[in-house]
């Protein structure tokens, strides 16, 4: 089975015209390649150049990379008003770190070796769909629409995976407080059983 | 529509309970006649949200809700976690907990796969079959009770190494209990490999072909019955395999038969591996002294599940949780051939079918 060429490099930097930056390591002989690519609209040109190489689609990862933690001040109010605004980072292509941005991760496989292709989407954005070049992408895809609210355009089923269409969306943007999420499987019926006997007991 | 005429097309429910085995997955299938036309899967009955708990446990604590994940394949999700722990934070592990690893996974690559193929002669009707592969597949549970204090979830798996050993007279017992399944398993793939009423049903049927393997994004056993000779322990090989000779067997057919032979051949490979395991497990520790800190990184970790490729995403920031886990178990792309082996075939195979591709919904749904 072809494992990943020694130009990928070069071939994924043609593919995408935005730019990549494409980073490696190898362990026991396995090599594994990760690629950020600047545009994320470059995402579809990158999966129809690794579908001619002969790659799998292994697994979609979406996740909201939090934005780094703000410092403690020590001198508490002195000078607020002077301090400058605090830039947000942001990532190779520009997308800011905010906390809501999204980063989504293909995993490809070649032979052995991996090939994660990493794109990254600001809140409210949307992503091009792979599954009418990979199959293999149409679960995956329907897993991350119903977790977070985000688009995958031209996805030609775009139903709930998991969920019951019941259930609110961007389930993964939502703070719910353990009470809540616990809130029908603990009841007061122990405790009202604790103080019955308590009282019978008296 | 008249008394008289009856529509040529029904969609028929088949589950969310006991399609094949006790998990809940839910076929809509379209019939005509006897024969099925499509199906459309709906998923959902068992989704827990694991991914979303490993995010609040530190990534200690991971290693042990990992394996909760799923019964059969229970070490494999840990054995992949550590392993991309151990990548981002660089560490090597040693020898003989290297070893031990083959050998932890290739026990329970034996008692799923015994578990796969008894369940084949049970939907088929042969209860007697069934009953015999249960039994030799007790000989599989009584060693991971005895190793490991456990049938099921085994816990042999810590970042760094292993968390059991082998002492001499533990390599005793286990090189006497493979002498006792190698005969069983020998006469077990003989009546599968020839028996009329596994035959009769499993022959032709749920037919997969290569393209279409291909094209879902098979792995494992699913895939190598029809050719595509992809195993991770061969092509990405990791903690010992590449010291280790590894049997692939591969068929073309890619039928219900051909996934059960392959099964009961790795089998057989399985035994071998864990006879050279004992015969070259190095002396050594078993993990690395100290618990190691997991830096910020990512990490990709990938083995070869009873399922077939088991894939774990990793991203750290310093932090005592993981920011991301992520995984793609080898059932979730297989799911997908379904809908071509099921076109075609006849009602009563649909649960045969769906066995074949050893399907666990735990796992898939997470």
């Amino acid at each position: 089975m072809t494992r990943l060429p020694a130009d990928i490099q070069t071939q994924l930097a043609a593919a995408a015209p935005g730019g990549v930056k494409y980073t490696s390591t190898t362990t026991q002989g396995v090599v594994t390649g990760w690629c950020d690519v600047a545009n994320s609209e470059d995402l579809l040109a990158v999966g129809k150049m690794l579908l001619q190489l002969g790659a799998r689609l292994a697994m979609v990862s979406a996740l909201q990379p939090p934005a780094p933690e703000e410092e403690e001040d020590s001198d508490e109010g002195a000078d607020d008003a002077a301090k400058p605004e605090k830039e947000i980072p942001k990532t190779f292509g520009g997308t800011p770190i905010d906390g809501k941005s999204y980063e989504l991760d293909y995993h490809f496989v070649l032979g052995g070796d991996f090939l994660t292709v990493i794109a990254y989407v600001p809140a409210g954005g949307s992503i091009p769909s792979l599954t009418p070049l990979f199959r293999a992408a149409d679960w995956p895809e329907r897993e991350i629409m119903e977790n977070y609210s985000l688009i995958v355009r031209d996805h030609p089923d775009p139903r709930r995976l998991f969920l019951d269409p019941a259930i609110d969306a961007a389930v993964l943007e939502r703070l719910i407080p353990f009470s809540t999420l616990v809130n029908a499987a603990s009841t007061k019926a122990l405790w009202d059983k604790v103080l019955a006997a308590k009282g019978g007991a008296s | 529509m008249t008394a008289t005429e009856t529509a040529k097309t029904y969609t028929i429910p088949v589950g969310p309970l006991h399609v094949a085995l006790e998990e809940p997955m839910y076929f809509h299938v379209d019939i005509e006649g006897e024969t099925v036309r499509d199906v459309d899967i709906r998923a959902g009955h068992v989704h827990r949200g694991v991914e979303y708990l490993t995010t609040k446990r530190s990534i200690y604590q991971n290693v042990v809700l990992t394996e909760r994940i799923c019964a059969l394949c229970s070490n494999s999700h840990p054995e992949t976690y550590v392993m991309a722990c151990e990548q981002i934070a660089g560490l090597e592990i040693p020898l003989r907990a290297a070893y031990l690893r083959v050998v932890a996974a290739e026990i329970k690559r034996i008692a799923s796969h015994l578990f796969n193929v008894g369940i084949l002669a049970h939907l088929t009707g042969y209860d007697t079959l069934f009953m015999y592969a249960m039994q030799v597949r007790e000989i599989m549970q009584d060693v991971k009770e005895t190793l490991f204090g456990n049938r099921m979830d085994i816990g042999a798996m810590c970042i760094g190494g292993v968390r059991y050993d082998l002492d001499a007279e533990m390599k005793t017992y286990l090189s006497a209990a493979l002498d006792k399944l190698a005969p069983e398993v020998d006469a077990l793939a003989d009546t599968y490999r020839r028996n009329h009423t596994i035959l009769r049903r499993s022959r032709g049927v749920g037919l997969l072909t290569k393209q279409q393997a291909i094209d879902c994004a098979t792995v494992g056993p699913v895939a190598r019955a029809c050719g595509l000779a992809y195993d991770v322990r061969v092509d990405a090989p990791y903690a010992a395999y590449d010291r280790l000779k590894v049997d692939v067997p591969t068929l073309l057919d890619g039928d219900v038969w051909s996934r059960a032979m392959i099964r009961v051949s790795e089998i057989g490979a399985s035994i071998q591996l864990l006879r050279d395991c004992l015969r070259d497990l190095p002396d050594g520790p078993t993990r690395l002294p100290d618990r190691p800190d997991i830096p910020a990184g990512r990490a990709m970790g990938k083995c070869e599940a009873p399922r077939g490729e088991l894939v774990y995403f990793l991203k750290t920031n310093g932090a005592d949780e993981p920011e991301r886990v992520k995984w793609r178990v080898p059932s979730f792309p297989n799911w997908d051939a379904l809908r071509f082996m099921l076109r075609g075939a006849k009602i009563a195979d649909i649960a045969i079918i769906v066995n074949s591709i050893d399907p666990c919904v735990s796992c898939t749904e997470r």
